[in-house]
């Protein structure tokens, strides 16, 4: 090849078509190579997205919501799937209580880190947990910004009621050792038409539950409302939003609160209802 | 067989009682380290001071200790054979040994920490490319390949030299005949092992800055205060590097002694590798400074507990004393014995203190990059108690079981292969280097090629659902007798999304703001598609409920109660008085979609009695079923834009093993064996 200014054009011509080729060409295979093919699973049985509001002003953090869960999913002590967490955001502000189910993301950073798909994206917005793929790497429990995942250390101790049925993903029970395990807003129940045991037993009526697409969520004591008026007329928030999870789960904040906040409840001398494991 | 094979094969044959004590305590060590992961498999992680909050410990810290540790050793070895360092023959393998021994070791490490190794093989049956643990696994694997490759091939010559040997057990004949590969010492046989050398040389350098930056990668990945950060990739490379070189460092030292190797390994190596240690405390100690100025100085956050944690909380005293003796100490210590002339007869004892401070440091260090941050919860942990961690006993078993397995590997293998190359350091001697041609495989990263996300098919979808009429059917409701009986007919229709006031719609993107954003005439905008939330236009729909008694004369004035029947519940919109036709006007722009029934209904009153009216109404057709567009990284299959690069990346590496090892050596070097080209001279 002559080493002339025009050899040396020609010789990135040539370069640049075969960038430009391979370019072509790689976009033609893309989709062939890469099938977005959602597996089965994936796909909810119906077309919800749900979410879920969790008006503060109505938490007295009485935790009637995670004893409701623990009873029905048989959760293993020393786990919480909704916790109720006593928050106060700095010295001036007043204290708060904050329950705090899994987020379910909808850019859920334990699903991107988890290496064999044990956690997933529904398609009707819950995050999945599947035990019998679970590998118990415990990425997820790192990933999560919300601490909403617990890990089985050791074999749960099992109650024969738990034992009576096979595993089932939607159930999320019986338990296993080395797996991890988190609130999944009670698929099996939904399937039934029903709300989540956190809001179809929770008494204080703070966990309201419905389909985003309905734009109507439901509380215990059979309220219904409209989600995105709630949401913007009682500017709702949602936790750690600058972590761009993008969570299924709204709070209205604790303004004119119907039930005496932390301080006030310890200042009367009321013991707070201490977490108490399930016998 | 001269003294000078005499000398460095000493390591091989001979054996003293200390050696088979040395081997004893560390099968202890081990037999107790596998006592406590038989008790551990048995009783789960429970048996651990992991829990909840601190759920990597340990296993984790030794995991990441000892693939830094691996790092430096085939690292200054590749470094030092492409810049043709002309003093690196005598310690090149053992470099090189401490990296195959070290990943073995390192990535086990993984293994013990999972809750289920009994599903290990779902990481390759159900893989998924978006996660960094599979990105570890991948990058790892492909590194011990890389790096047994590497302390294999320059082998070679030495194994022939072996099974030469006179006097040695047959089955050691045997094993080094074949490992020998029909190596006979051709000019051409020769000449393609340099070559096999070079090609592993210049590829490992990547792949290895690649193995640690991933392992970076599986803190930087997440949200976690004090992990969220941009410059942990470099930061671990520049650790690991610096950790593994004191490795090299101090085990040349061991082996020097042990083996008497003073005329081999002399004051020059640990001159030089003193000063590649010294260059590598001072870039780790400018990334220290960069990682805690730039989060101590802002303190942001959680960031600020984790700060005050480790500079003046529980941790302080750690903190400070691993970065004096993982940082300061060692790099004083090197000054002075590398620079002051008066302090030069301590080059070695000074280096090689230096080297042992950096391993523990580099220990410590990762210990402290793990733990603090996994107790500092962006939720706070249900009791302060929580967050504590204390290692148990089978922790400290395994981990002690990890550094023996790692020293009972290289004791074993010490005894099976020569620790310094005999033909390289014998060619250096001799200066007849030849000189190799080195191919230069260019490492591209290939184009990226983002497929544009889904088109929202909603407004359409929402249009065509808007023009279906629906038909309401009227139901007569016996009244009770003073009251009289009304009729409600109920109808509704779509308002077109155009006609939905100008102040609603401002604040919706397609708006002005959103025009001059330059979305619109962007070429690029099917590559930032995917980021955008789901956007659609917000349907109104007007429900008219007319009111008539039994004569069909509308009632008027009275108040109509409009509900909706959702999935779990009512939703009620109150109350609409009927004008003058009887008519209720109820206008709903709800965010909703998909077919309700509405209830239209009066209460009743002295004159009319209470009647419903129930109409399905369609807010138009709900969106598809499919994943949220916001988180491209959690689908179930792999996408390209994540999938290509890592494949790509290590495919490559996996290519040019093929060609170093099975072409170069196994097919052309084997066969230039066999061909009738003269023997050369024995040595």
């Amino acid at each position: 090849m002559d080493a002339s200014r025009r050899g040396f054009v020609q010789f990135l011509l040539r370069g640049a078509t075969l960038v430009g080729a391979v370019a072509v060409a790689w976009k033609a295979s893309a989709s062939r190579i890469f099938r977005e093919i959602l597996p089965a699973r994936s796909i909810a049985p119906g077309n919800q997205r749900w979410v879920m509001v969790i008006d503060l002003a109505k938490c007295d953090g009485c935790r009637d919501c995670t004893r409701a869960c623990n009873q029905m999913h048989f959760v293993p002590p020393l786990q919480e799937w909704i916790r109720v967490y006593e928050v106060s955001d700095n010295p001036a502000a007043g204290s708060y209580w904050l329950a705090r189910p899994c987020m379910h993301c909808d850019n859920p950073p334990c699903v991107r880190g988890c290496p064999v798909g044990a956690t997933f994206k529904r398609t009707d917005g819950i995050v999945m947990q599947d035990n019998d793929r679970c590998i118990g790497c415990r990425n997820c429990i790192a990933q999560c910004p919300y601490s909403a995942r617990a890990f089985n250390w050791g074999e749960p101790p099992h109650t024969p009621e738990e034992l009576a049925q096979p595993y089932a993903m939607e159930q999320m029970y019986p338990h296993r050792k080395g797996t991890v395990e988190k609130c999944g807003f009670c698929p099996h129940m939904l399937r039934e038409g029903k709300l989540a045991v956190c809001a179809s037993q929770f008494t204080m009526g703070a966990v309201y539950f419905g389909d985003e697409l309905e734009d109507a969520v439901t509380n215990s004591k059979g309220e219904t409302i409209q989600f995105s008026k709630i949401a913007k007329r009682g500017a709702g928030f949602r936790l750690m939003e600058e972590l761009g999870t993008e969570p299924r789960v709204y709070y209205l904040p604790p303004a004119s609160r119907k039930y005496p906040s932390p301080d006030e409840k310890n200042s009367a001398g009321l013991v707070p209802i201490g977490i108490e494991g399930r016998g | 067989m001269e003294t000078r094979e005499q000398n460095l094969l000493r390591s091989v044959f001979e054996t003293s009682w200390r050696y088979y004590l040395w081997l004893t305590f560390l099968g202890g060590v081990l037999v107790l380290g596998l006592v406590a992961y038989i008790h551990q498999l048995r009783q789960g992680l429970v048996v651990t001071g992991l829990r909840d909050q601190v759920s990597w410990g340990l296993y984790i810290t030794n995991f990441v200790f000892f693939i830094g540790i691996s790092h430096a050793g085939t690292l200054i070895s590749a470094i030092l054979r492409v810049t043709d360092a002309g003093w690196r023959q005598p310690i090149t393998r053992m470099a090189e040994a401490i990296t195959v021994f070290a990943l073995c070791i390192g990535a086990p490490m993984v293994i013990v920490d999972m809750g289920r190794p009994d599903r290990l093989l779902y990481i390759f049956r159900h893989g998924r490319i978006q996660s960094p643990i599979v990105w570890d696994v991948l990058s790892i694997s492909t590194y011990l390949m890389g790096c047994v490759l590497y302390f294999f091939i320059p082998m070679i010559p030495d194994l022939a030299l072996l099974a030469e040997r006179p006097g040695i057990a047959p089955w050691r004949r045997w094993l080094y005949r074949k490992l020998a590969l029909g190596w006979t010492g051709t000019k051409e046989q020769k000449r393609l092992l340099e070559k096999a050398i070079s090609v592993m040389a210049i590829i490992i350098i990547p792949l290895a800055v690649s193995v640690h930056t991933v392992v970076s990668w599986i803190f930087a990945m997440t949200l976690r205060p004090g992990w969220d950060s941009s410059i942990f990739g470099p930061y671990f490379v520049i650790g690991a590097i610096y950790s593994g070189a004191a490795a090299v460092i101090f085990s040349m030292w061991v082996l020097r002694r042990i083996f008497r190797l003073e005329d081999y390994v002399q004051p020059m190596h640990f001159r030089n590798l003193g000063l590649l240690l010294l260059s590598f405390s001072l870039l780790y100690l400018y990334f220290n400074i960069n990682e805690y100025l730039t989060a101590g100085y802002k303190l942001e956050g959680m960031e600020r507990q984790l700060i005050s944690r480790l500079f003046v909380g529980e941790y302080a005293w750690a903190f400070w004393s691993v970065q004096a003796i993982g940082v300061f100490i060692p790099l004083l210590l090197m000054l002075t014995v590398l620079t002051w002339k008066r302090y030069q007869e301590f080059l070695v004892p000074g280096v090689v203190l230096a080297s042992a401070c950096v391993v523990v440091g580099a220990w410590a260090k990762r210990y402290l990059i793990i733990i603090p941050t996994l107790q500092t919860p962006f939720l706070p942990p249900r009791e302060a108690a929580a967050v504590q961690y204390h290692p148990t006993w089978v922790e400290w078993s395994i981990t002690a079981a990890a550094v023996a397995g790692f020293l009972m590997i290289y004791s074993l293998l010490l005894k099976l292969f020569p620790i310094v190359s005999l033909w390289e350091t014998r060619e250096a001697e001799s200066g007849e280097a030849e000189a190799v041609s080195e191919p230069q495989p260019t490492v591209a990263r290939p184009p990226r090629w983002w497929k544009p996300g889904p088109v929202g098919l909603t407004g359409l979808l929402l249009a065509l659902g808007l023009l279906i009429t629906p038909h309401a059917e009227a139901t007569k409701k016996a009244a009770p007798r003073p009251p009289k009986p009304a009729v409600i007919t109920v109808e509704w229709r779509a308002v077109a999304p155009e006609k939905v006031p100008p102040e609603e719609l401002a604040s919706q993107p397609g708006s002005r703001v959103f025009l001059y954003s330059g979305r619109l005439i962007d070429p690029l905008r099917w590559l930032h598609n995917w980021g955008e939330a789901e956007e659609r236009p917000t349907p109104a729909i007007e429900v008219l409920a007319t009111m008539r008694d039994a004569s069909g004369a509308p009632i008027s004035f009275k108040p109509m109660d409009f509900a909706l029947r959702t999935s779990f519940g009512t939703l009620s919109f109150g109350s609409r008085p009927t004008n003058d036709q009887g008519q209720a006007k109820l206008m709903v722009r709800d965010r909703r979609l998909g077919e309700y029934p509405l209830l239209a209904g009066f209460r009743g009153d002295n004159e009319y009695a209470a009647v419903q009216q129930q109409i399905r109404v369609n807010f138009g057709a709900r969106p598809a079923p499919a994943l949220p567009r916001v988180g491209v990284l959690i689908t179930p299959y792999a996408t390209p834009a994540i999938g290509v690069p890592f494949l790509f990346f290590y495919g490559l590496m996996w290519v040019v093993f093929a060609y170093a090892f099975g072409y170069l050596i196994l097919y052309r070097m084997r066969r230039a064996g066999k061909t009738s080209e003269p023997r050369a001279p024995a040595r």
